[in-house]
């Protein structure tokens, strides 16, 4: 393995060998960008010890954290393959509308809050799982609970 | 004294034109969005996660929503490969 980054990278080698036998496989994600953005704070809410546990492992496993986390790292993959077939199975119809309009306005959330909305009541009654976004200042309404959007499209209230 | 209509003829070629390519460009791009509006401000976060999505769905703007990802996924990731710098 290199000990950098390409830097002026020209072509891209696709290797296409299986992973050894010895190394668990795990079934990757398929989400694309938009449902994973849709549904990140619920993969954090759920996953959060799981994904404290890897980055752990990666901070002190010295650089070596490819081949000594892979345990953790599976995990990680496995909660938030479990979050998306949750969400999927009980609040497919919220979900999709959700991440449709992401995708038609740039991945931007504050121009999908009333979807968003629906989302996160349907999420918590039928998973419990909440949005919280982590490091915002407790004495104010958080972001995604505001009905005016001061960057939105649209100016008036979302919802 | 009314104006002739020859002098309208160029302000109508000078409207068409313009109208053509304007249509032009805006087919150009809702087809290369595949009917979606386009993405900006894109950075190397966004990129990568549509080449991901590429590699998934197999179209340029195409999601899935699924938890399982398709099969030979885990195997088609990229690796940057550069002349070697002595």
């Amino acid at each position: 393995m290199a000990a950098r980054e390409p830097q002026f990278n020209q072509q891209v080698l696709v290797d296409t060998t299986p992973m050894p036998a010895d190394i668990p496989s795990v079934q990757e994600v398929g989400a694309t960008s938009a449902p994973l953005t849709s549904a990140a704070y619920f993969i954090g809410d759920r996953c959060k010890a799981f994904n404290d546990d890897y980055m752990k492992c990666k901070q002190d496993a010295n650089g070596r954290g490819e081949f000594e986390c892979l345990k953790e790292g599976r995990k990680v993959t496995r909660c938030a393959a479990s979050v998306i077939k949750d969400i999927n199975t009980h609040c497919l119809k919220q979900f999709t509308a959700h991440w449709e309009c992401l995708e038609n306005n740039n991945h931007n959330l504050w121009e999908c809050r009333k979807p968003e909305m629906e989302l996160n009541k349907c999420v918590f009654d039928k998973l419990g799982l909440k949005k919280t976004i982590p490091g915002a200042p407790e004495n104010q309404t958080p972001v995604h609970l505001r009905p005016k959007q001061i960057y939105a499209q649209f100016p008036g209230p979302q919802y | 004294m009314g104006v002739p209509f020859e002098a309208l003829i160029p302000y109508g070629i000078i409207v068409g034109m313009f109208g053509l390519t304007g249509a032009g460009l805006t087919a150009v791009k809702w087809l290369g969005n595949e009917g979606k509006k386009a993405r900006w401000n894109r950075d190397l976060w966004d990129r990568v996660m549509m080449e991901r999505d590429l590699r998934i769905t197999g179209t340029l703007r195409g999601q899935s929503g699924n938890a399982e990802a398709p099969k030979g996924f885990e195997l088609s990731n990229p690796w940057k490969l550069e002349k070697r710098i002595y």
